[in-house]
């Protein structure tokens, strides 16, 4: 009998220590009474790279010595990775306490309510350091949801050498520019890859390039999609031309990663990106570094103004699953003190330019060697920085409309069905509008 | 009293399998068939109830069928190369006398990688600028230009089926062999003095054997190979236009693109009840073939 209730009692353990692993943690509060910050919060960012995990291991490591009992548990993923597991994560309440994320995400984060208001953290940081321009893309109802942690924005990148050996300048329209990549796409060198992988939105942002260097937009007033203007049209022609003419044909699949691999190894003679350009040559073909740099993105016409056709303010947010926001706001507030700062932009320099003012000018930032060797890149892109906005925010502001034209990959396909199966340029840009239209009805 | 106790303690040990499986396949199920009826989304916590809509607007979407003949011609061909160049393997290395095991553990490589590493080597390997095989084709060549083996319409599905087939003819490899060994030499032995032909003595004494085994397998890789997803979206992401979109990637583009997981759930029901025909066809021969060896 003892046997059989020894027996009965080891199955009942192993049940139970199945379904141990699915209870939720207790967690210890902050205590209130002596302001001491109490508990631990789980971390998520996309920094997969070297140099900033680390220092952000290194701001989380110096912030718990200084907190003692707060325990910061940090989990890195890709961009696309982050988004499969907050998306998944939401119904579940499998989310960090706070997180990195991209612009046109927070939009879609605040529409689900998962996210806090973090003006507090913003006044305390100083309201008036921050682009005003930059907050609005987290703001709704008057509160601001995310507050940006670095900016960065789309430029047009060459190479000096292969320029001067052909006799050409750096081109200023886009006629120049379809001239000078045609020209450069020999031996083994591609003018220009035009990426079209439909899990990424690479094809999305290049017409939205032209569209807007055009003055328009890729969503109208009413936030329906628009890839039926003149504008659209033609740019969905001059990038489909590009392809057939200075283009690798796998970029037909390619993504984030592909494209700008082939400008880090040489491969291509024109690019656009971001200053992350710059580390990626560095690390992959040093000795092309003294060759490449940068310039706004070409006009229609060559007296046209400079514009800004897509600025990344890459954003911090707090998730309302909680148990620790002070915790949270407080180390956000940690990121942002001066020195920190200053080391966590070095970690890829020019790559990611201060969201505050009153960084850029210190000396601690300027004494930086590829700052100092990139000036004119960071100033190009700082401009930059200040003309453009979040693909799709530029007329309308944040809307989830304008997340979905990047993450649907329906633009991409659309060029896919022009190269591919040879579909009407026309036909091809009403059948993805109408697509978009059905997708934009479907979250209303 | 003492019978309840024993009844008791029989239930508790099959507790946490019963668990198990609830937690691991039937309820996964059962709120697949559920979310089917409702305009679930991904992030959003409140949805309704629509009945077979979502049924209606998978069956009448274009892209279904697009994707659903894709998926039938990726296992089909994926299935028939891959039990040729398995079925061969196993009958040459069933002949081979000496080192069996340095052959069979050589050709089962493919097999015992994870399919991240075998689609992204791949990728690698193919690619249309720097990959080893169109680089190698040029220079042999073979080719004027780099083929584009991941981008051209006309070969880009091709080039995936001759991945999978790479990647599982070793299984079936395995299986075969481990069957051609029960075989008794005996049989073979008194064909020959009959004076059967290697063909005959393949058709009446091998098929024969195998043909059980080789009837498993089928089933178990047509629900492998047809709910396939990480080799196709890890080397083409479905695309260029299409034309390498199977369902299961139709089915995640519909959930976690769009974020419709209530069509996404019509879509994977959908391919069970399909997959489920399938194996009740398959099922119904093997019954009728082990009765007839009875």
């Amino acid at each position: 009998m003892r046997k059989k209730i020894a027996m009965l009692l080891f199955g009942v353990m192993l049940a139970t220590s199945l379904l141990a692993g699915c209870g939720e943690k207790t967690q210890p509060t902050t205590s209130e009474e002596s302001g001491e910050l109490i508990g631990d919060i789980t971390f998520w960012h996309s920094f997969t790279q070297g140099p900033r995990l680390e220092t952000i291991q290194k701001v989380a490591d110096q912030f718990m010595k200084d907190n003692p009992k707060v325990n910061i548990t940090i989990e890195t993923f890709s961009w696309a990775d982050f988004y499969t597991k907050w998306t998944t994560g939401l119904a579940s309440g499998n989310v960090p306490d706070m997180s990195t994320t991209l612009p046109g995400q927070v939009v879609e984060m605040m529409d689900a309510e998962a996210i806090i208001p973090l003006d507090d953290v913003i006044d305390d940081i100083g309201r008036d350091k921050f682009s005003e321009k930059a907050l609005g893309e987290g703001e709704k109802d008057g509160e601001c949801y995310s507050v940006p942690l670095y900016s960065h924005a789309q430029v047009m990148w060459y190479r000096k050498d292969l320029l001067e050996a052909a006799g050409l300048e750096v081109p200023t329209t886009w006629a120049e520019f379809a001239e000078a990549a045609k020209a450069l796409t020999k031996d083994g060198i591609y003018g220009c890859s035009f990426p079209s992988g439909a899990s990424d939105m690479m094809a999305t942002r290049f017409l939205n390039f032209y569209v807007r260097s055009a003055g328009e937009s890729l969503l109208n007033d009413d936030l329906t999609a628009n890839l039926t203007s003149d504008a659209a049209i033609e740019g969905i022609k001059y990038w489909v031309d590009i392809y057939n003419n200075c283009s690798p044909k796998d970029s037909v699949n390619y993504v984030t990663l592909d494209q700008a691999d082939l400008y880090y190894k040489g491969k291509t003679a024109f690019d656009f990106n971001s200053g992350f350009q710059i580390s990626g040559v560095q690390e992959n073909s040093p000795d092309l570094l003294d060759y490449i740099d940068c310039a706004p993105l070409p006009k229609l016409n060559e007296d046209d103004p400079n514009y800004g056709a897509e600025t990344s303010n890459i954003p911090i947010v707090v998730w309302k699953n909680s148990e620790h926001p002070e915790i949270c706001k407080e180390f956000m507030k940690k990121l942002y003190g001066e020195d920190t700062y200053v080391e966590f932009l070095s970690a890829t320099p020019v790559g990611m330019l201060p969201s505050i003012s009153g960084i850029s000018d210190l000396e601690s930032y300027q004494s930086n060697e590829i700052v100092q060797k990139f000036s004119n890149a960071e100033k190009v892109i700082s401009e930059a920085v200040e003309l453009g906005t979040a693909l799709g925010f530029d007329d309308h502001g944040p809307s989830v409309q304008a997340g979905m034209l990047t993450s649907q990959g329906v633009i991409e396909k659309m060029f896919q069905q022009i190269i591919t199966n040879g579909k009407d340029v026309e036909k091809a840009a009403r059948d993805a509008e109408d697509e978009l239209n059905k997708l934009f009805e479907s979250v209303q | 009293m003492k019978t309840k106790t024993k009844n008791y303690a029989r239930w508790v040990f099959v507790l946490p399998a019963l668990i198990v499986v609830t937690v691991l396949l039937i309820y996964p199920i059962f709120s697949s068939v559920f979310y089917s009826m409702t305009t679930k989304h991904l992030i959003k916590p409140s949805y309704e109830f629509v009945g077979l809509a979502n049924y209606i607007d998978v069956l009448s979407d274009a892209n279904f069928y697009r994707a659903f003949f894709h998926s039938i011609v990726w296992t089909v061909a994926s299935l028939i190369g891959q039990i040729f160049v398995g079925f061969t393997a196993a009958l040459a290395i069933n002949r081979v006398k000496h080192a069996k095991g340095i052959y069979k553990t050589l050709l089962i490589i493919p097999w015992a990688f994870p399919s991240i590493v075998i689609a992204l080597s791949w990728k690698w390997i193919l690619n249309g600028v720097s990959g080893f095989i169109p680089n190698l084709l040029v220079q042999l060549g073979i080719c004027d230009q780099l083929p584009q083996f991941l981008s051209e319409g006309n070969i880009v599905f091709l080039t995936l089926i001759m991945i999978n087939i790479w990647f599982g003819a070793p299984m079936i490899m395995v299986n075969v062999l481990s069957a051609l060994q029960t075989i008794p030499q005996d049989q073979y032995e008194a064909a020959q003095i009959d004076g059967a032909s290697h063909l005959q003595q393949f058709i009446h004494i091998t098929v024969p054997h195998i043909k059980v085994v080789v009837g498993l397998l089928v089933v178990l890789r047509t629900i492998w190979v047809f709910n396939n997803f990480d080799i196709i979206y890890l080397i083409t992401g479905g695309g260029p236009a299409d034309l390498t979109t199977t369902v299961p990637i139709y089915a995640y583009q519909m959930g976690w693109g769009t974020k419709l997981l209530g069509k996404s759930s019509a879509v994977t029901v959908l391919l069970l009840l399909f997959l489920l025909l399938i194996c009740i066809f398959y099922f119904w021969i093997i019954a009728k073939w082990e009765k007839e060896d009875k």
